[in-house]
């Protein structure tokens, strides 16, 4: 049984997308993404001298007539791709329920993967909590798998704290093949937690797509006015607070700097990112602000 | 402005009580957000101290104000329009001479009424009533504010019990036959409810008083020289006291008595055996609020002997009564009654006839005629059966009824106001009566002539009836206000007041109105005197703890009320209803912003 927002219509649309990678991929069948192997697909990719026995089909007969040398066309191959995709799955994104922020997040994670299932890729789930709280789903493959991975994402549920790097390099110590990362998270954490969650990913030679996703309550917090001690859902840390106008004006300015800040690192690391916040349409999100930032074709 | 309960006004005091839950730290509210990385870490004032830094919200000055006005409508604050035409009623009863911190509420009473007629500015027009010993306009003709004023200070307090009118009527009905634009009372009775003509301002708080409520001195038998003295005392306290009674003599101190009293409670002291004075003064040795009642006065019957004057057809019927001892009597005929000077008689006896109209002296009526001013004759009777009789009484003791049995009588029906103390089954055979002091006594049989031990149960009640004319009669003295009765016809008799004061009698006058201070008021006619005391007796006024309220009536209904007063308190009230729905607005605000925080409450730490 598909969650709500995935009706025929959306399912529809979504088999028209396709990501968009920026680096070649190592697929292990034929598919639609270029690979750094030669093959024979039609995409030129250089000229080699011919030898013997090579197809004769792919001499470059305008070559031989200009230099009198036999020179073989030679082609990239095409192959599938293997998206991985992060989902955050740390106390925060419960906050301030989880049908208000993970399951959102889960909604954005499985309509990515119906993309990739539907173009009959590879696609696996990663649910990221702190030490071997963390579960990876195997490889889907073909849209019947899509049953599979709701399945999957319903099985998980939010909670504990998370440390990005250390959590990504979890799952990233059995990853074999190169592909795209997918990372959906609030990035509520110091900047250098996330940069050092990202940096791994880029060092893994993935091909990167932050979506930051966070709840109303936390773009606007609905606090009334007075004093109040605040506890961190993760780390259950208590902070005093005095809440009135400027503490707003204060969160909001601070909000927009760390929020600017992610983009910024993003854009410098060729990450793609986007903002979810989650009171917005899913579709919406997905067939308009995903496109525009790149991350389909 | 002024307030008509600016009691009320000390609910300010309470207001700083307002600032308690705004000082009281509670215990924080705890929240869950998703990280605090983007909240700044702020001062904490949490400490261990349970009163917090005052914060004071804007609901806090509005919840001020609300209260602030409340009380203020409470103290019913009133614009007072400036009034031309006003009368000042000065409360001059006996309480109004208790002390209130070195001063009588007399004084006090003054003293505001100053303040007021201060107020009144000089277009103003004054007329000062007192209130005893009735309800008098003491102004010719209307004053000036100045003029009033000086007018109090020749008033005085007298020792008379208030009147029992409801003045919050007869003022109020004042106001109207008077046009009053407003009328003060200056009283030390408490007042309930309100008007707009009528100010009542009450002065005094409630004191605890003793008084002597009874004194007595008398002979203990016609034939005994020897006096007693009765003095009662009544506490006017909730606690026990204990007091020294003093007997004086012409001013000498005689003797003294102890005596404890519960509280609320009345005893009664007994002194015998001390010489004769011509008047007796009772004092307590108490430091109350009211001396006026810790003293009281007595004549003693001024002489040793009862002498009679007998006015009788029969005049040796009527003289037999020499025999009895301490007794002198002079014999006249009916005819001769209005003809003799009576004066120096305790006692005159009609016998077989009546006076044309009440006599001025202690009287007895033996048989009267059909024309007497006492009873209605009923018919003859013989033998006398007796039905019923007053037992305890002075003229029935030591009387056995089964022996007592006149042998004709003649029943009657009083149509006079008394007691019938001896009746037969045909109607009274002994009536009593006693006006302004003075005792007449009817008899429907005839007790003549004096037999002795020949017929003893007549010479009982004989012997009785003469001590209760000898001993009882005017041993008390009269009250304040009630009138002496005096029993001259002399010109140039003269009274003199306890104050020293000489008020000359008016010639043919039987009775002296002015008492209306406490003390011995000497008669002087000719070379002879003749002492009377007149005490100030009312309980009800020396209860200084209990006054009786004055109500007042709400004014709404008089046609030709003339309102002098603008009541603030609607608008006040109003403005408090408006602030308190401004209240009623912000806090549902604050209220819905706090419901819609959908995260987690940490319910304990």
């Amino acid at each position: 049984m598909l969650p709500e927002p995935f009706t025929p219509q959306f399912l529809t649309q979504l088999e028209t997308l396709r990501l968009r990678t920026k680096k070649e991929t190592l697929g292990s069948h034929p598919g639609s993404y270029s690979s750094p192997r030669r093959g024979t697909s039609l995409e030129f990719a250089d000229y080699r001298r011919y030898s013997p026995g090579d197809d004769l089909r792919y001499l470059d007969w305008g070559i031989y007539a200009r230099s009198d040398r036999l020179y073989i066309k030679v082609f990239r191959e095409e192959v599938d791709l293997f998206a991985y995709i992060f989902i955050d799955a740390s106390a925060s994104m419960a906050f301030p329920s989880p049908g208000e922020k993970f399951q959102p997040a889960s909604h954005i994670a499985l309509a990515l993967a119906y993309v990739v299932l539907a173009n009959h890729d590879h696609v696996k789930l990663h649910f990221l909590q702190s030490g071997s709280s963390s579960v990876a789903s195997p490889f889907y493959r073909g849209r019947r798998r899509m049953v599979d991975c709701v399945d999957f994402g319903a099985a998980a549920a939010p909670g504990g704290p998370l440390e990005l790097g250390p959590s990504l390099g979890e799952h990233l110590k059995r990853l074999r093949r190169p592909g795209k990362a997918i990372l959906i998270s609030d990035f509520l954490m110091p900047a250098p937690s996330y940069q050092q969650g990202l940096n791994l990913l880029r060092a893994f030679n993935l091909d990167i797509a932050a979506i930051q996703v966070l709840s109303r309550a936390e773009v606007e917090p609905p606090f009334a006015t007075g004093a109040f001690n605040l506890v961190d859902s993760e780390s259950n840390a208590e902070l005093r607070l005095q809440w009135d106008a400027a503490a707003r004006q204060g969160y909001h300015v601070k909000l927009a700097q760390h929020n600017s800040e992610i983009r910024s690192f993003c854009h410098q690391s060729g990450i793609h990112y986007s903002l979810y916040v989650t009171d917005r349409d899913l579709s919406d999100f997905v067939f308009a602000t995903l496109p525009a930032i790149g991350l389909f074709k | 402005m002024e307030f008509l309960s600016p009691s009320a006004l000390y609910g300010f005091l309470a207001l700083p009580l307002l600032l308690l839950p705004y000082l009281i730290r509670r215990k924080p509210q705890r929240l869950v957000f998703s990280s605090l990385l983007l909240f700044a870490p702020q001062a904490s004032g949490a400490t261990a101290r349970p009163w917090r830094r005052l914060r004071l919200p804007p609901i806090f000055f509005i919840q001020l104000l609300l209260l602030a006005l409340l009380i203020f409508a409470l103290g019913e604050p009133v614009f007072s329009v400036r009034v031309s035409n006003v009368a000042v009623v000065m409360d001059n009863s006996a309480s109004m001479q208790a002390l209130e911190q070195g001063t009588t509420r007399f004084a006090l009473a003054q003293e505001r009424a100053r303040t007021l007629l201060a107020d009144l500015g000089a277009t103003g027009r004054v007329d000062i009533y007192v209130t005893v010993p009735r309800l008098t306009n003491v102004t010719k003709e209307t004053l000036t504010p100045l003029e009033a004023a000086s007018m109090l200070t020749s008033l005085e307090p007298f020792d008379l019990p208030d009147v029992s009118v409801d003045y919050g009527i007869v003022l109020k009905e004042l106001a109207q036959d008077l046009n009053y634009e407003r009328i003060y009372f200056l009283t030390d009775r408490p007042a309930h409810g309100q008007s707009g003509v009528l100010w009542i301002l009450t002065l005094g708080q409630a004191q605890e008083n003793l008084a002597i409520t009874s004194f007595r001195v008398r002979r203990s038998s016609l034939t005994n020289s020897q006096l007693e003295a009765l003095v009662s005392v009544t506490n006017f306290t909730s606690q026990d006291q204990k007091t020294k009674v003093l007997l004086r003599g012409r001013g000498a101190l005689l003797a003294t008595k102890e005596l404890t009293l519960g509280g609320g409670q009345s005893d009664t002291v007994s002194f015998q055996g001390f010489a004769e004075h011509p008047y007796f003064e009772a004092e307590i040795d108490a430091r109350d609020a009211l001396a006026l009642d810790n003293r009281r006065f007595a004549v003693p019957s001024h002489t040793r002997t009862l002498k009679i004057l007998g006015i009788s057809p029969r005049p040796e019927a009527v003289a037999s009564l020499r025999r009895v001892a301490g007794v002198s009597i002079d014999v006249i005929s009916p005819r001769d009654y209005g003809n003799v000077d009576r004066s120096g008689y305790g006692l005159e006896i009609f016998h077989l006839s009546a006076p044309p109209t009440l006599p001025g002296a202690p009287a007895l009526l033996v048989l009267p005629p059909e024309t007497n001013p006492f009873v209605e004759l009923e018919r003859p009777m013989s033998p006398v059966g007796v039905s019923h009789w007053r037992a305890g009484h002075p003229l029935t003791r030591y009387l056995n009824f089964a022996l007592f049995r006149p042998r004709w009588a003649r029943p009657f029906k009083p149509k006079f106001p008394g007691e019938t103390l001896i009746e037969s089954p045909e109607g009274g055979l002994v009536f009593a009566a006693e006006r302004y002091g003075v005792r007449y006594l009817v008899l429907g049989f005839d007790p003549f002539p004096y037999l002795g031990k020949e017929n003893l149960p007549i010479s009982i009640f004989t012997l009785n009836f003469l001590d209760w004319f000898i001993g009882e009669s005017g041993a008390e003295g009269n009250g304040t206000g009630e009138p002496i009765s005096v029993r001259t016809s002399e010109p140039g008799a003269v009274m003199v007041t306890p104050k020293g004061e000489q008020q000359p009698l008016r010639p043919g006058s039987n009775s002296f109105a002015n008492t209306f201070f406490q003390g011995i008021y000497q008669l002087s006619h000719g070379k002879a005197k003749e002492l009377f005391a007149v005490n100030f007796y009312d309980t009800a006024e020396s209860n200084l703890r209990e006054r009786a309220p004055i109500t007042l009536r709400d004014e709404d209904n008089t046609n030709n009320r003339i309102s002098t007063l603008l009541f603030l308190w609607p608008y006040l009230l109003s403005l408090s209803l408006l602030l308190f729905v401004i209240e009623w607005f912000l806090i549902p605000r604050v209220m819905r912003s706090r419901q819609t925080v959908r995260f987690r409450k940490i319910e304990a730490v």
